[in-house]
């Protein structure tokens, strides 16, 4: 009778073990949502189908993320056995490591993680896997990410990587400062114009000019024992070049490949880029970001163009003496070429890349399918000690984004990413790029003019496109203006 | 074949026992070592050397795969000699290398000097001379970019003469171009200084010290000891300082990518510095060669002159010693 009645009993039992299963699933689908759980399901088919025992992928990883990207790794491991092996390295070395394994060919490495602007020179040189036969296969979601973003994980039309950060820039002014009414009306008297966030370059630097303060002064009833600089930004080697494209505001090249620069529209943009110098703090050529967020957070200067990170930066950093002092401003507009225009350069980014010489590169680009993934992502950018910044549309809604950035900030970062431009997105970035910054170093330092710099740029570049093959830059460059990378067109 | 034993013992005769028996033969066995150094230097410098030169002819930056390279002839040895900014950054090479072995050899050498007449703590003062040298570069990027950051140690200890001389007192040592050049240098002397002060040490050390005892008991004042019977003697350690500190200081890199970058602009960028940028930022490994290969022939010439001038008056202070 008990066996009959065990027995009797058995497909109920079996039916709600598979109802709480199903129900299971379906929550843990929902919680990732359906791209991510399509990564999921496909790398836990693909271990099956191939028979992989402890699978691991290893990853060459931006050491900024060290210590926020093994969470994900370890989730990933839950989900689907595959481990994640990340060999932090610094953002400087990893172009060459990248563009070294292009001729050793190993495969030591299945992820690449960098900047977008490494895959030119990485896809031609055959290092990256094409995604688009995987991409077609387990259907990424790219809704809500703007233009540039989206066209910055192609090149020459294929796709090569995904990406999973707005790193562009923005401007943060002293909150305390602008809504001082003594600092505004003094402001107003002397400038005509009411305090806020600056609608162009030339009132960026016209309040930089103003609320730059000598240290002793007492100004607004507020005494400064250490100087207030009146503005910051990026003007060393390997980083002035990430902010050029908001003061040129437009394509740097025609539809041929002649540079733009030697123009009256380049001359003026490297004239501001390098005016507002003087009010920078002295040593701003020598500072990278070590340098800038402390200095941000120490409350000795009035404005900074930055990555957006500067803000969490300055509200979540135990020394911060502007916590909850920070207004952030989308991009002032720059009037070269005769009409206002905002361009937020991509200052830097984060992009993941498969190794075309892995062993398993359909299963690296499920995990980057994954990470990348509206849900996971959103998580990533909330990451309390992650670099993530938000960028696309599914990030507006997110209780933890929130909670890190705070809605003022979100706002004001998803517009900005709107005027979103890319920098040089074709082979031979890092040479073009550097060659900017020595001739911009050189007119900073007084050694030559605007119009001298402009004319060596131009040379320059020229120069580099003869040498990586006018015929081919052509190309690519007209794809990637056409592909959104730049807002404008040709 | 049957032991003492009385256990047998079969012939070996598997193909390890047989390369066992060739190589112990003399006429083989005199060439193992031969062998062994010859074809490590084929594959540790011959092969490599051979391959730059051979890429240095073609046309191939590492952002197209290598099966697309071709021969080009000397375009890649053009476009280096044409390039300005290969000869500015060998002008500042030499700058650099210039003032640092100076420095680094007037320094070393007095302290040496008194370091090998001092009798107490010898010891302990040799250890500290030396302990830079031991320092990780990287270690010393890092310490000398705190040192020199505007508000740091370096621009605090100089308050009281930049007060005097009445010049800004936030020397911008690492972001304006003079000061990041001196930079550079002082940060190469505090390191290098080490080795010169070990050489000249173990040059004084090995000063014969009949001839200067002679020369006292000649009456000869100290000065003119030193001047004339030290200092001549000193003569090849100071050659052999001088070639060893130019090598390197030829290569100077390290201070550069951790201090500066070679920024601001280009004022700090050695030629070392150069060579990798164009390698590894900009992919142009076939320029990167042709460069190394006339950077070779430049440095090798310099060196070789060096050694024989070396050689030279070794062999006249031989002769001298001989009559």
């Amino acid at each position: 009778m008990r066996i009959d009645r065990v027995t009797a009993r058995a497909p109920i039992a079996v039916a709600c073990a598979a109802g709480l299963l199903l129900a299971a699933g379906a929550a843990t689908g929902a919680e990732y949502g359906p791209v991510a759980q399509r990564a999921i399901d496909g790398a836990k088919a693909y271990v099956k189908a191939k028979g992989l025992k402890n699978p691991t992928l290893d990853i060459l990883l931006n050491s900024l993320y060290r210590n926020s990207f093994p969470d994900f790794a370890k989730e990933w491991q839950g989900l689907t056995g595959v481990a994640i092996k990340a060999e932090p390295l610094g953002y400087t070395d990893i172009p060459s490591k990248v563009m070294g394994e292009a001729v050793a060919k190993t495969g030591a490495f299945d992820m690449f993680n960098d900047f977008p602007y490494t895959q030119p020179d990485a896809a031609s040189a055959g290092v990256l896997k094409p995604l688009d036969e995987y991409a077609a296969k387990y259907k990424p979601d790219f809704s809500g990410v703007p233009e540039a973003f989206i066209a910055q994980q192609f090149y020459n039309g294929k796709q090569y990587s995904f990406v999973l950060d707005g790193d562009h820039i923005i401007l943060v002014l002293r909150k305390d400062i602008v809504e001082n009414p003594k600092a505004r009306e003094e402001f107003k008297k002397a400038t005509g114009k009411d305090l806020g966030c600056p609608a162009n370059m030339a009132d960026w630097e016209e309040q930089a000019k103003f609320f730059h303060t000598e240290a002793g002064q007492t100004r607004w009833g507020v005494k400064f024992d250490k100087p207030l600089y009146g503005a910051m930004g990026y003007r060393s080697v390997n980083f002035s070049h990430r902010h050029f494209p908001a003061y040129f505001g437009g394509l740097l090249f025609d539809k041929d490949m002649n540079p733009r620069i030697d123009s009256a529209q380049g001359s003026k943009a490297i004239a501001a880029f390098s005016s507002i110098v003087q009010y920078m703090p002295k040593d701003i050529q020598g500072w990278g970001t070590p340098q800038i967020y402390p200095f941000w957070g120490s409350g000795q200067a009035y404005s900074v163009m930055s990555f957006p990170s500067i803000f969490g930066y300055g509200n979540a950093n135990p020394k911060s003496v502007v916590k909850q002092k920070q207004l952030p401003c989308v991009i002032p507009a720059t009037n070269a070429g005769g009409k206002p225009v905002r361009r937020a350069a991509e200052a830097a980014g984060t992009s993941y890349m498969v190794n075309a010489y892995s062993d398993h590169p359909e299963l690296a680009y499920l995990f980057i399918q994954w990470l990348t993934s509206p849900s996971v992502g959103n998580r990533a950018i909330a990451h309390p000690k992650g670099f993530w910044d938000p960028f696309r549309e599914a990030n507006k809604g997110d209780a933890g984004i929130l909670k890190k950035f705070s809605q003022e900030f979100l706002d004001v970062t998803l517009e900005n990413a709107q005027y979103t431009t890319s920098l040089l997105y074709i082979e031979g970035h890092y040479e073009y790029m550097k060659i900017l910054d020595n001739n911009l170093a050189d007119v900073m330092n007084g050694n030559i003019k605007p119009e001298e710099a402009a004319k060596r740029i131009a040379k320059g570049w020229n120069g580099v496109t003869e040498d990586i093959g006018r015929k081919e830059q052509i190309e690519a460059w007209r794809k990637g203006v056409a592909a959104g990378l730049y807002i404008d067109k040709l | 074949m049957t032991a003492l034993s009385g256990v047998e013992v079969r012939p070996r005769n598997g193909p390890i026992a047989r390369l066992g028996a060739w190589l112990s033969q003399e006429r083989v066995f005199r060439w193992i070592p031969f062998v062994l150094v010859e074809g490590t230097f084929i594959l540790v410098i011959i092969i490599p050397f051979l391959l730059t030169i051979y890429i240095s002819f073609l046309r191939w930056r590492a952002n197209r795969p290598f099966e697309q390279a071709y021969l080009s002839g000397f375009r890649n040895y053009e476009a280096v000699l044409t390039d300005t900014g290969f000869w500015a950054a060998l002008g500042r090479t030499f700058y650099f290398a210039g003032f640092a072995v100076v420095f680094e050899l007037v320094i070393g050498f007095v302290l040496a000097m008194l370091v090998h007449r001092v009798v107490r703590g010898r010891r302990i003062y040799i250890t500290v001379f030396l302990i830079p040298m031991m320092v990780v570069p990287v270690v010393v990027g890092y310490n000398f970019s705190m040192i020199y950051i505007d508000h740091g140690p370096l621009n605090q200890l100089l308050l009281p003469l930049t007060s005097i001389l009445g010049i800004d007192p936030r020397i911008r040592w690492l972001s304006d171009p003079l000061a990041a050049q001196w930079a550079i240098i002082l940060a190469d002397v505090w390191q290098w200084t080490s080795l010169t002060f070990l050489i000249f040490l173990s040059g004084f050390s090995a000063l014969p010290p009949q001839l200067i005892n002679a020369a006292r008991v000649m009456g000869a004042s100290r000065w003119q000891t030193f001047w004339w019977v030290e200092l001549p003697l000193l003569k090849p350690v100071i050659v052999i300082a001088v070639v060893v500190r130019s090598m390197e200081a030829l290569k100077l890199f390290d201070p550069v990518v951790l201090l500066t970058f070679g920024g601001p602009g280009t004022s700090t960028q050695t030629v070392a510095y150069y060579l990798w940028e164009q390698v590894w930022q900009f992919n142009k490994f076939a320029f990167g060669a042709a460069a190394s290969m006339l950077l070779l022939i430049l440095f090798s010439t310099l060196i070789f002159t060096g050694i024989w001038l070396m050689m030279r008056e070794r062999t006249r202070l031989d002769r001298e010693r001989g009559s």
